[in-house]
Protein backbone atom coordinates (compact mmCIF):
# COMPACT_ATOMS: atom_id res chain seq x y z
CA UNK A 1 0.00 0.00 0.00
CA UNK A 2 1.05 3.29 -1.04
CA UNK A 3 0.32 6.96 -0.99
CA UNK A 4 0.41 8.68 -4.09
CA UNK A 5 0.05 12.38 -5.37
CA UNK A 6 -3.57 11.93 -6.33
CA UNK A 7 -4.40 10.26 -2.99
CA UNK A 8 -2.09 12.92 -0.92
CA UNK A 9 -4.21 15.91 -2.50
CA UNK A 10 -7.82 13.98 -1.38
CA UNK A 11 -6.50 13.93 1.97
CA UNK A 12 -5.04 17.26 1.81
CA UNK A 13 -8.91 18.54 0.60
CA UNK A 14 -10.38 16.62 3.05
CA UNK A 15 -8.00 17.83 5.70
CA UNK A 16 -9.12 21.69 4.60
CA UNK A 17 -13.25 20.53 5.01
CA UNK A 18 -12.81 18.84 8.22
CA UNK A 19 -10.85 21.01 10.63
CA UNK A 20 -11.75 22.98 13.45
CA UNK A 21 -12.47 25.85 12.32
CA UNK A 22 -12.92 24.20 8.79
CA UNK A 23 -14.43 24.66 5.19
CA UNK A 24 -17.24 22.22 5.29
CA UNK A 25 -18.68 24.10 8.34
CA UNK A 26 -19.29 22.88 11.96
CA UNK A 27 -21.67 20.16 11.57
CA UNK A 28 -20.82 18.60 8.41
CA UNK A 29 -16.92 19.46 8.53
CA UNK A 30 -15.82 18.98 11.67
CA UNK A 31 -18.42 17.10 13.37
CA UNK A 32 -19.23 14.61 9.91
CA UNK A 33 -15.96 14.84 8.15
CA UNK A 34 -13.94 14.95 11.04
CA UNK A 35 -15.30 12.28 13.19
CA UNK A 36 -11.97 9.38 13.09
CA UNK A 37 -15.24 7.03 12.00
CA UNK A 38 -16.34 8.53 9.69
CA UNK A 39 -12.58 9.48 8.16
CA UNK A 40 -11.91 6.18 8.29
CA UNK A 41 -14.35 5.20 5.60
CA UNK A 42 -13.55 8.47 3.14
CA UNK A 43 -9.78 7.49 3.91
CA UNK A 44 -9.89 3.51 3.54
CA UNK A 45 -11.69 4.60 -0.27
CA UNK A 46 -9.53 7.18 -0.79
CA UNK A 47 -6.69 4.47 -0.11
CA UNK A 48 -8.35 1.51 -1.65
CA UNK A 49 -8.54 -0.56 1.54
CA UNK A 50 -12.61 0.67 3.11
CA UNK A 51 -12.47 -1.98 5.61
CA UNK A 52 -8.70 -1.49 6.91
CA UNK A 53 -9.60 2.38 6.79
CA UNK A 54 -12.82 1.78 9.13
CA UNK A 55 -11.37 -0.95 11.53
CA UNK A 56 -8.38 1.67 11.81
CA UNK A 57 -10.80 5.13 12.03
CA UNK A 58 -13.04 3.21 15.03
CA UNK A 59 -9.67 2.74 17.37
CA UNK A 60 -8.82 5.98 16.89
CA UNK A 61 -12.38 7.22 17.49
CA UNK A 62 -12.62 5.54 20.84
CA UNK A 63 -9.95 7.84 21.91
CA UNK A 64 -11.64 10.97 20.81
CA UNK A 65 -15.03 10.02 21.69
CA UNK A 66 -15.59 12.91 23.83
CA UNK A 67 -13.40 15.76 21.94
CA UNK A 68 -15.64 18.79 23.59
CA UNK A 69 -13.64 21.95 22.32
CA UNK A 70 -14.91 24.79 24.94
CA UNK A 71 -14.63 28.10 24.21
CA UNK A 72 -11.98 27.01 21.42
CA UNK A 73 -9.11 25.58 23.77
CA UNK A 74 -8.15 22.48 22.00
CA UNK A 75 -6.24 19.74 23.09
CA UNK A 76 -5.70 17.69 20.01
CA UNK A 77 -6.74 18.30 16.17
CA UNK A 78 -9.57 16.32 14.48
CA UNK A 79 -7.48 17.38 10.71
CA UNK A 80 -4.37 15.41 12.23
CA UNK A 81 -5.86 13.20 13.61
CA UNK A 82 -8.16 11.71 10.70
CA UNK A 83 -6.62 13.13 7.62
CA UNK A 84 -2.91 12.34 8.98
CA UNK A 85 -3.10 9.95 11.79
CA UNK A 86 -5.56 7.21 10.13
CA UNK A 87 -3.34 6.90 6.92
CA UNK A 88 0.01 6.87 8.90
CA UNK A 89 -1.80 3.94 11.01
CA UNK A 90 -2.85 2.06 7.97
CA UNK A 91 0.55 2.11 6.87
CA UNK A 92 1.87 0.84 9.66
CA UNK A 93 -0.35 -1.61 9.70
CA UNK A 94 -0.08 -3.07 6.85
CA UNK A 95 3.96 -2.68 7.04
CA UNK A 96 4.13 -4.67 10.49
CA UNK A 97 1.64 -7.89 9.01
CA UNK A 98 -0.66 -6.79 11.74
CA UNK A 99 -3.94 -8.97 11.36
CA UNK A 100 -6.33 -5.51 11.46
CA UNK A 101 -9.30 -6.81 13.62
CA UNK A 102 -6.82 -7.65 16.08
CA UNK A 103 -6.11 -6.03 19.38
CA UNK A 104 -2.75 -5.09 18.63
CA UNK A 105 -3.53 -3.52 15.02
CA UNK A 106 -6.20 -0.95 17.64
CA UNK A 107 -3.36 -0.50 19.31
CA UNK A 108 -1.18 0.96 17.19
CA UNK A 109 -3.75 3.46 15.27
CA UNK A 110 -4.65 5.09 18.59
CA UNK A 111 -1.20 4.85 19.57
CA UNK A 112 0.13 6.77 16.49
CA UNK A 113 -3.37 9.09 15.93
CA UNK A 114 -2.58 10.41 19.70
CA UNK A 115 0.73 11.39 18.87
CA UNK A 116 -0.46 13.38 15.86
CA UNK A 117 -3.39 14.49 17.06
CA UNK A 118 -1.65 16.22 19.94
CA UNK A 119 1.15 17.96 17.39
CA UNK A 120 -1.48 18.54 15.00
CA UNK A 121 -2.42 21.25 17.37
CA UNK A 122 0.02 23.31 16.19
CA UNK A 123 -2.37 23.28 12.39
CA UNK A 124 -5.01 24.53 14.54
CA UNK A 125 -3.32 27.79 16.39
CA UNK A 126 -1.70 28.02 12.94
CA UNK A 127 -5.32 28.25 11.21
CA UNK A 128 -6.89 30.34 13.56
CA UNK A 129 -4.10 32.98 13.83
CA UNK A 130 -4.08 33.92 10.08
CA UNK A 131 -7.76 34.06 10.24
CA UNK A 132 -6.99 37.09 11.61
CA UNK A 133 -5.60 38.77 8.66
CA UNK A 134 -8.97 37.89 6.93
CA UNK A 135 -11.14 39.19 9.66
CA UNK A 136 -8.76 42.36 9.57
CA UNK A 137 -9.77 43.21 5.98
CA UNK A 138 -13.05 42.71 7.16
CA UNK A 139 -13.12 45.18 10.07
CA UNK A 140 -12.20 47.38 7.69
CA UNK A 141 -15.22 47.25 5.29
CA UNK A 142 -17.12 47.54 8.11
CA UNK A 143 -15.26 50.85 8.88
CA UNK A 144 -15.79 52.48 5.81
CA UNK A 145 -19.27 52.80 6.08
CA UNK A 146 -20.08 51.83 2.94
CA UNK A 147 -23.12 49.15 2.87
CA UNK A 148 -21.90 47.98 -0.69
CA UNK A 149 -18.47 47.60 0.16
CA UNK A 150 -19.84 45.60 3.51
CA UNK A 151 -22.29 43.29 1.34
CA UNK A 152 -19.22 42.48 -0.89
CA UNK A 153 -16.19 41.86 1.50
CA UNK A 154 -18.11 39.76 4.33
CA UNK A 155 -18.81 36.65 1.83
CA UNK A 156 -14.98 36.63 1.04
CA UNK A 157 -14.14 36.92 4.56
CA UNK A 158 -16.66 34.00 5.59
CA UNK A 159 -16.26 31.43 2.47
CA UNK A 160 -13.14 32.42 0.54
CA UNK A 161 -9.88 34.13 2.42
CA UNK A 162 -9.49 31.09 5.11
CA UNK A 163 -9.09 28.74 2.30
CA UNK A 164 -5.78 30.01 2.22
CA UNK A 165 -5.21 29.45 5.90
CA UNK A 166 -5.81 26.12 5.25
CA UNK A 167 -3.88 25.77 2.10
CA UNK A 168 -1.05 26.48 4.24
CA UNK A 169 -2.14 24.88 7.10
CA UNK A 170 -3.95 22.03 6.24
CA UNK A 171 -3.10 21.55 3.08
CA UNK A 172 0.45 21.33 2.76
CA UNK A 173 0.92 19.29 5.63
CA UNK A 174 -1.03 16.77 5.02
CA UNK A 175 0.16 16.19 1.34
CA UNK A 176 3.86 16.42 2.62
CA UNK A 177 3.46 14.22 5.63
CA UNK A 178 1.12 11.32 4.08
CA UNK A 179 3.78 11.28 1.42
CA UNK A 180 6.68 10.94 3.27
CA UNK A 181 4.95 8.17 5.80
CA UNK A 182 5.53 5.35 3.74
CA UNK A 183 9.60 5.53 3.81
CA UNK A 184 8.87 6.37 7.67
CA UNK A 185 7.03 3.24 8.12
CA UNK A 186 9.26 1.47 6.40
CA UNK A 187 12.27 2.96 8.93
CA UNK A 188 10.54 2.42 12.09
CA UNK A 189 10.33 -1.38 10.90
CA UNK A 190 13.97 -1.63 10.28
CA UNK A 191 15.15 -0.09 13.24
CA UNK A 192 12.28 -0.99 15.96
CA UNK A 193 11.41 -4.49 16.18
CA UNK A 194 8.23 -6.04 17.42
CA UNK A 195 9.04 -7.35 20.66
CA UNK A 196 11.66 -4.98 21.79
CA UNK A 197 10.57 -2.64 24.26
CA UNK A 198 9.79 0.73 22.44
CA UNK A 199 7.30 -1.45 20.50
CA UNK A 200 6.00 -3.08 23.60
CA UNK A 201 5.68 0.19 25.15
CA UNK A 202 3.92 1.94 22.22
CA UNK A 203 1.22 -0.75 21.59
CA UNK A 204 0.92 -0.59 25.62
CA UNK A 205 0.13 3.48 25.43
CA UNK A 206 -2.06 2.76 22.49
CA UNK A 207 -4.40 0.28 24.58
CA UNK A 208 -3.90 2.70 27.69
CA UNK A 209 -5.07 5.81 25.77
CA UNK A 210 -9.00 5.22 25.10
CA UNK A 211 -9.38 5.17 28.78
CA UNK A 212 -8.76 8.43 28.28
CA UNK A 213 -11.48 9.74 25.91
CA UNK A 214 -14.17 8.10 27.96
CA UNK A 215 -12.67 9.59 31.33
CA UNK A 216 -13.21 13.21 29.56
CA UNK A 217 -16.66 12.13 28.70
CA UNK A 218 -17.32 10.91 32.34
CA UNK A 219 -15.95 14.45 33.10
CA UNK A 220 -18.97 15.63 31.34
CA UNK A 221 -22.06 13.54 32.33
CA UNK A 222 -20.64 12.53 36.14
CA UNK A 223 -21.19 14.92 38.78
CA UNK A 224 -21.60 12.65 42.08
CA UNK A 225 -20.29 9.73 43.11
CA UNK A 226 -23.76 8.21 42.98
CA UNK A 227 -23.57 8.72 38.59
CA UNK A 228 -20.74 6.08 38.90
CA UNK A 229 -23.31 3.46 39.43
CA UNK A 230 -25.11 4.60 36.25
CA UNK A 231 -21.67 4.62 34.14
CA UNK A 232 -20.94 0.89 36.34
CA UNK A 233 -24.45 -0.37 34.81
CA UNK A 234 -23.59 0.37 31.55
CA UNK A 235 -20.11 -0.56 31.83
CA UNK A 236 -21.84 -4.42 33.31
CA UNK A 237 -24.24 -4.78 30.62
CA UNK A 238 -21.41 -4.97 28.06
CA UNK A 239 -18.62 -6.53 30.14
CA UNK A 240 -20.57 -9.24 31.96
CA UNK A 241 -24.03 -9.59 30.40
CA UNK A 242 -22.70 -9.45 26.50
CA UNK A 243 -24.97 -6.60 25.78
CA UNK A 244 -23.94 -4.87 22.36
CA UNK A 245 -24.03 -1.13 22.36
CA UNK A 246 -27.47 -0.91 20.22
CA UNK A 247 -28.97 -3.27 22.81
CA UNK A 248 -27.18 -1.12 26.27
CA UNK A 249 -28.86 1.75 24.40
CA UNK A 250 -32.43 0.56 24.55
CA UNK A 251 -31.86 0.22 28.20
CA UNK A 252 -30.34 3.37 28.85
CA UNK A 253 -33.58 4.85 27.21
CA UNK A 254 -35.98 3.04 28.83
CA UNK A 255 -33.94 3.50 32.60
CA UNK A 256 -34.38 7.35 31.48
CA UNK A 257 -37.82 7.38 30.41
CA UNK A 258 -38.60 6.37 34.13
CA UNK A 259 -36.16 9.09 35.46
CA UNK A 260 -37.78 11.83 33.15
CA UNK A 261 -41.30 10.57 34.65
CA UNK A 262 -40.04 10.68 37.90
CA UNK A 263 -37.87 14.08 37.83
CA UNK A 264 -41.40 16.01 36.00
CA UNK A 265 -43.61 14.67 38.96
CA UNK A 266 -40.88 15.65 41.36
CA UNK A 267 -40.95 19.24 39.47
CA UNK A 268 -44.91 19.12 39.39
CA UNK A 269 -45.77 18.21 42.66
CA UNK A 270 -43.13 21.84 44.07
CA UNK A 271 -44.05 23.68 41.23
CA UNK A 272 -48.14 24.41 43.06
CA UNK A 273 -46.49 24.70 46.61
CA UNK A 274 -43.94 27.24 45.68
CA UNK A 275 -46.68 29.34 43.31
CA UNK A 276 -49.05 29.88 46.29
CA UNK A 277 -50.16 28.77 49.22
CA UNK A 278 -53.53 28.31 47.94
CA UNK A 279 -52.97 25.20 46.49
CA UNK A 280 -51.29 23.34 49.26
CA UNK A 281 -54.06 21.44 50.45
CA UNK A 282 -54.95 20.29 47.07
CA UNK A 283 -51.81 18.76 47.39
CA UNK A 284 -51.97 17.62 50.90
CA UNK A 285 -55.44 15.76 50.06
CA UNK A 286 -53.56 14.20 46.90
CA UNK A 287 -51.01 12.84 49.43
CA UNK A 288 -54.37 11.30 52.13
CA UNK A 289 -55.20 9.53 49.22
CA UNK B 1 -46.56 54.18 7.73
CA UNK B 2 -48.44 51.65 10.05
CA UNK B 3 -47.90 48.68 7.94
CA UNK B 4 -45.36 46.05 9.69
CA UNK B 5 -42.28 45.32 7.85
CA UNK B 6 -42.07 41.58 8.51
CA UNK B 7 -38.74 39.24 7.57
CA UNK B 8 -39.57 37.78 4.05
CA UNK B 9 -39.28 33.60 4.22
CA UNK B 10 -36.56 33.94 2.06
CA UNK B 11 -34.11 36.15 3.80
CA UNK B 12 -34.74 34.35 6.93
CA UNK B 13 -33.84 30.81 5.05
CA UNK B 14 -30.66 32.65 3.42
CA UNK B 15 -29.60 33.94 7.41
CA UNK B 16 -30.36 30.16 8.65
CA UNK B 17 -27.79 28.66 5.97
CA UNK B 18 -24.97 31.07 6.45
CA UNK B 19 -24.93 30.78 9.71
CA UNK B 20 -25.01 26.96 9.87
CA UNK B 21 -22.53 26.82 7.34
CA UNK B 22 -20.35 29.91 7.89
CA UNK B 23 -20.64 30.07 12.47
CA UNK B 24 -16.98 29.11 12.30
CA UNK B 25 -15.59 29.03 8.84
CA UNK B 26 -13.41 32.43 9.82
CA UNK B 27 -12.74 31.34 13.37
CA UNK B 28 -9.79 33.39 15.29
CA UNK B 29 -8.99 33.00 18.67
CA UNK B 30 -9.44 36.98 19.02
CA UNK B 31 -13.71 37.11 17.61
CA UNK B 32 -14.40 33.56 17.67
CA UNK B 33 -17.87 33.60 15.87
CA UNK B 34 -18.70 37.50 15.34
CA UNK B 35 -18.02 37.16 11.28
CA UNK B 36 -20.31 33.89 11.31
CA UNK B 37 -22.73 36.39 13.07
CA UNK B 38 -22.27 39.40 10.64
CA UNK B 39 -22.54 37.49 7.84
CA UNK B 40 -26.09 35.49 8.83
CA UNK B 41 -27.63 38.95 9.89
CA UNK B 42 -26.60 40.76 6.41
CA UNK B 43 -29.87 39.48 4.04
CA UNK B 44 -31.73 40.24 7.32
CA UNK B 45 -30.73 43.87 7.54
CA UNK B 46 -30.62 44.18 4.19
CA UNK B 47 -34.40 43.69 3.76
CA UNK B 48 -35.73 45.36 6.67
CA UNK B 49 -34.08 48.82 5.97
CA UNK B 50 -34.16 50.94 3.09
CA UNK B 51 -31.48 53.15 3.70
CA UNK B 52 -27.92 51.82 3.35
CA UNK B 53 -26.79 53.78 6.18
CA UNK B 54 -29.12 52.11 8.48
CA UNK B 55 -28.26 48.81 7.23
CA UNK B 56 -24.71 49.49 8.10
CA UNK B 57 -25.64 50.87 11.72
CA UNK B 58 -27.94 48.25 12.44
CA UNK B 59 -25.25 45.23 11.25
CA UNK B 60 -23.02 47.10 13.35
CA UNK B 61 -24.70 46.26 16.60
CA UNK B 62 -23.74 42.95 15.76
CA UNK B 63 -20.12 43.25 15.73
CA UNK B 64 -19.87 42.56 19.76
CA UNK B 65 -17.64 39.57 20.29
CA UNK B 66 -19.91 36.64 20.00
CA UNK B 67 -19.33 32.42 20.63
CA UNK B 68 -20.97 29.67 22.30
CA UNK B 69 -21.90 26.24 20.59
CA UNK B 70 -22.83 26.85 17.82
CA UNK B 71 -25.14 24.40 16.63
CA UNK B 72 -27.73 25.26 19.46
CA UNK B 73 -26.93 28.45 19.48
CA UNK B 74 -28.85 28.89 16.14
CA UNK B 75 -31.80 30.46 18.54
CA UNK B 76 -29.93 33.03 19.48
CA UNK B 77 -29.77 34.05 15.88
CA UNK B 78 -33.69 33.51 15.40
CA UNK B 79 -33.87 35.51 18.28
CA UNK B 80 -32.03 38.73 17.04
CA UNK B 81 -33.81 38.15 13.85
CA UNK B 82 -37.08 39.03 15.68
CA UNK B 83 -35.86 41.14 17.63
CA UNK B 84 -34.11 43.27 14.64
CA UNK B 85 -37.66 43.11 13.18
CA UNK B 86 -38.91 44.71 16.18
CA UNK B 87 -36.48 47.38 16.03
CA UNK B 88 -36.89 48.28 12.20
CA UNK B 89 -40.87 48.77 13.07
CA UNK B 90 -39.89 51.47 15.72
CA UNK B 91 -40.20 48.94 18.64
CA UNK B 92 -38.36 50.46 21.15
CA UNK B 93 -35.09 48.04 21.23
CA UNK B 94 -31.71 49.35 20.85
CA UNK B 95 -28.48 47.78 19.95
CA UNK B 96 -27.33 47.56 24.28
CA UNK B 97 -30.60 45.65 24.66
CA UNK B 98 -29.93 42.99 21.83
CA UNK B 99 -26.08 42.48 23.03
CA UNK B 100 -27.30 42.62 26.33
CA UNK B 101 -29.77 39.57 25.59
CA UNK B 102 -27.15 37.82 23.14
CA UNK B 103 -24.11 38.16 25.85
CA UNK B 104 -26.79 36.98 28.35
CA UNK B 105 -27.09 33.69 25.90
CA UNK B 106 -24.24 32.82 24.83
CA UNK B 107 -22.89 31.13 28.46
CA UNK B 108 -25.46 29.25 29.37
CA UNK B 109 -26.12 28.05 25.69
CA UNK B 110 -22.56 26.90 25.44
CA UNK B 111 -22.56 25.20 29.07
CA UNK B 112 -25.70 23.17 27.18
CA UNK B 113 -24.59 22.55 24.19
CA UNK B 114 -20.98 21.59 25.33
CA UNK B 115 -22.40 18.88 27.48
CA UNK B 116 -25.51 18.03 25.76
CA UNK B 117 -24.57 17.48 22.49
CA UNK B 118 -21.28 17.54 22.25
CA UNK B 119 -20.48 15.86 25.10
CA UNK B 120 -23.42 12.81 25.19
CA UNK B 121 -25.89 12.85 22.42
CA UNK B 122 -22.46 12.74 19.63
CA UNK B 123 -20.72 10.07 21.97
CA UNK B 124 -24.15 7.99 21.94
CA UNK B 125 -24.21 8.13 17.97
CA UNK B 126 -20.68 7.34 17.43
CA UNK B 127 -20.87 4.15 20.53
CA UNK B 128 -23.65 2.77 18.41
CA UNK B 129 -21.92 3.63 14.95
CA UNK B 130 -18.94 2.15 16.60
CA UNK B 131 -20.54 -0.84 17.45
CA UNK B 132 -22.12 -1.31 13.81
CA UNK B 133 -18.87 -0.87 12.17
CA UNK B 134 -17.14 -3.82 13.74
CA UNK B 135 -14.65 -5.69 11.18
CA UNK B 136 -14.31 -3.02 8.96
CA UNK B 137 -18.25 -2.62 8.30
CA UNK B 138 -19.05 0.87 6.58
CA UNK B 139 -22.93 0.82 7.85
CA UNK B 140 -21.16 2.30 11.39
CA UNK B 141 -20.17 5.57 9.13
CA UNK B 142 -22.90 5.79 6.84
CA UNK B 143 -25.48 5.48 10.23
CA UNK B 144 -23.49 8.38 11.34
CA UNK B 145 -23.02 10.77 8.73
CA UNK B 146 -27.15 10.30 8.29
CA UNK B 147 -28.62 10.37 11.60
CA UNK B 148 -26.59 12.85 12.54
CA UNK B 149 -27.12 15.64 9.74
CA UNK B 150 -30.31 15.14 8.96
CA UNK B 151 -31.16 15.74 13.28
CA UNK B 152 -28.82 18.75 13.05
CA UNK B 153 -30.18 19.91 10.02
CA UNK B 154 -34.51 19.81 11.16
CA UNK B 155 -33.03 20.53 15.02
CA UNK B 156 -31.29 23.89 14.23
CA UNK B 157 -34.04 24.72 11.69
CA UNK B 158 -36.55 24.13 14.69
CA UNK B 159 -34.12 26.50 17.28
CA UNK B 160 -33.73 29.23 14.68
CA UNK B 161 -37.94 29.24 14.07
CA UNK B 162 -38.49 29.17 17.74
CA UNK B 163 -35.81 31.78 18.12
CA UNK B 164 -37.87 33.98 15.79
CA UNK B 165 -41.49 33.18 16.99
CA UNK B 166 -40.89 32.98 20.38
CA UNK B 167 -38.22 35.36 21.27
CA UNK B 168 -36.14 34.74 24.81
CA UNK B 169 -39.04 32.51 26.13
CA UNK B 170 -37.60 30.07 23.76
CA UNK B 171 -34.33 30.29 24.93
CA UNK B 172 -35.74 30.07 28.57
CA UNK B 173 -37.68 26.89 28.55
CA UNK B 174 -34.26 25.47 27.32
CA UNK B 175 -31.64 26.54 30.14
CA UNK B 176 -34.79 26.85 32.52
CA UNK B 177 -35.64 24.88 35.55
CA UNK B 178 -38.49 23.16 33.38
CA UNK B 179 -35.90 21.33 31.17
CA UNK B 180 -33.99 19.93 34.12
CA UNK B 181 -35.88 15.74 33.75
CA UNK B 182 -35.00 16.24 30.14
CA UNK B 183 -31.45 17.14 30.73
CA UNK B 184 -31.17 14.74 33.87
CA UNK B 185 -32.37 11.68 31.78
CA UNK B 186 -30.43 12.59 28.47
CA UNK B 187 -27.10 12.53 30.82
CA UNK B 188 -28.39 9.31 32.28
CA UNK B 189 -28.70 7.68 28.86
CA UNK B 190 -24.77 8.85 28.24
CA UNK B 191 -23.35 7.38 31.14
CA UNK B 192 -24.67 4.06 30.65
CA UNK B 193 -23.79 4.29 26.80
CA UNK B 194 -20.30 5.35 27.41
CA UNK B 195 -20.46 2.52 30.34
CA UNK B 196 -21.06 -0.44 27.17
CA UNK B 197 -18.52 1.71 25.65
CA UNK B 198 -15.65 1.34 27.89
CA UNK B 199 -16.48 -2.46 28.13
CA UNK B 200 -16.61 -3.03 24.58
CA UNK B 201 -13.63 -0.99 23.11
CA UNK B 202 -10.85 -0.33 25.92
CA UNK B 203 -8.83 -3.48 26.00
CA UNK B 204 -6.51 -3.01 29.15
CA UNK B 205 -4.82 -6.40 30.30
CA UNK B 206 -2.05 -7.39 32.15
CA UNK B 207 0.45 -10.00 31.93
CA UNK B 208 1.94 -10.14 35.21
CA UNK B 209 2.51 -13.94 36.54
CA UNK B 210 4.92 -15.77 38.51
CA UNK B 211 5.42 -18.62 38.74
CA UNK B 212 6.14 -20.76 42.04
CA UNK B 213 6.49 -24.30 40.98
CA UNK B 214 5.78 -26.68 38.10
CA UNK B 215 2.11 -26.63 39.23
CA UNK B 216 1.50 -23.52 40.66
CA UNK B 217 1.48 -19.99 39.83
CA UNK B 218 -0.38 -16.65 40.46
CA UNK B 219 -1.44 -14.97 37.32
CA UNK B 220 -3.12 -11.28 38.30
CA UNK B 221 -5.30 -11.35 35.04
CA UNK B 222 -7.27 -14.11 36.36
CA UNK B 223 -7.84 -12.26 39.52
CA UNK B 224 -8.91 -8.97 38.80
CA UNK B 225 -11.49 -11.18 36.12
CA UNK B 226 -12.83 -12.82 39.12
CA UNK B 227 -13.38 -9.28 41.17
CA UNK B 228 -14.81 -7.96 37.68
CA UNK B 229 -14.16 -8.41 34.23
CA UNK B 230 -12.47 -6.22 32.21
CA UNK B 231 -11.36 -4.15 35.80
CA UNK B 232 -8.63 -2.71 34.31
CA UNK B 233 -10.23 -0.79 31.54
CA UNK B 234 -12.64 0.37 34.32
CA UNK B 235 -9.94 1.31 36.58
CA UNK B 236 -8.30 3.32 34.12
CA UNK B 237 -10.99 5.65 33.04
CA UNK B 238 -11.55 6.52 36.64
CA UNK B 239 -8.19 7.14 37.26
CA UNK B 240 -8.59 9.47 34.13
CA UNK B 241 -11.87 10.78 34.94
CA UNK B 242 -10.14 11.14 38.89
CA UNK B 243 -6.81 12.77 37.69
CA UNK B 244 -9.01 15.48 35.14
CA UNK B 245 -11.50 16.70 37.60
CA UNK B 246 -10.45 16.43 41.11
CA UNK B 247 -6.58 17.21 40.59
CA UNK B 248 -7.03 19.68 37.59
CA UNK B 249 -4.80 17.66 34.99
CA UNK B 250 -5.25 18.39 31.37
CA UNK B 251 -6.13 15.68 28.92
CA UNK B 252 -2.78 15.82 27.49
CA UNK B 253 -0.82 15.57 30.60
CA UNK B 254 -2.88 12.59 31.22
CA UNK B 255 -1.86 11.11 28.49
CA UNK B 256 1.55 11.81 29.20
CA UNK B 257 0.88 9.96 32.35
CA UNK B 258 -0.19 7.07 30.39
CA UNK B 259 2.61 7.28 28.69
CA UNK B 260 5.11 6.90 31.79
CA UNK B 261 2.92 4.02 33.42
CA UNK B 262 3.48 2.16 30.13
CA UNK B 263 6.81 2.58 29.81
CA UNK B 264 7.69 1.59 33.72
CA UNK B 265 4.88 -1.21 33.51
CA UNK B 266 6.86 -2.56 30.51
CA UNK B 267 9.96 -3.26 32.62
CA UNK B 268 10.83 -6.68 32.86
CA UNK B 269 10.97 -7.06 36.26
CA UNK B 270 14.37 -8.93 37.54
CA UNK B 271 14.24 -12.47 39.12
CA UNK B 272 10.35 -12.69 38.19
CA UNK B 273 11.12 -12.52 34.49
CA UNK B 274 7.66 -11.53 34.01
CA UNK B 275 6.33 -7.49 33.45
CA UNK B 276 2.88 -5.97 34.50
CA UNK B 277 2.16 -4.82 30.69
CA UNK B 278 3.40 -7.22 27.48
CA UNK B 279 1.71 -7.10 24.25
CA UNK B 280 3.25 -10.22 23.07
CA UNK B 281 4.11 -9.34 19.81
CA UNK B 282 6.01 -10.66 17.08
CA UNK B 283 7.00 -10.90 13.46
Amino acid sequence: MTIGIFQAVLLGIFACLASLPGMGGTTVGNYTLGRPLVGGLIVGIIMGNMQLGIIVGAAIQIVYIALVTPGGTVSADVRAITYIGIPLSMLAIQAQGLDPNSTEAASLAAALGAAVGTLGTVLFYGTATMNLVWQGIGWRAMESGKWSQIKRTIPLVETVLPWISHIIFSFVPTVVICMAGEPMVQLMKEYLPMDGYAMRVLFTVGSLLPAVGVGILCKQVIAKPLDWITFAFGFILAAVMGANLIASAVIAVFFALINFELQSLKSGRRAPVAAGSGTMDDDEEEEDI
Amino acid sequence: MAEINKVSEKARRQSFLHWIYGNLTCFSQEHMQTFGYLWSMMPIVDELYDKDEDKVDALRTYTTFFNTEPQIGTMVVGLTVGLEEARANGEPMDAETINGIRAGLMGPLAGLGDSIIVGTFIPILLGIALGLSTGGNPLGPLFYMVVWNVLMYFGMKYAYDQGYTLGGSAVEALVGPDSAALRSSIVMIGSMVIGSVAATWISISTSFAINFSEKSSFVLQSTLDAILPKFLSFFFVWLCWWLMTKKKVSPTIVMLILVAVAMIGCITIPGLNTSFFNPGLSY
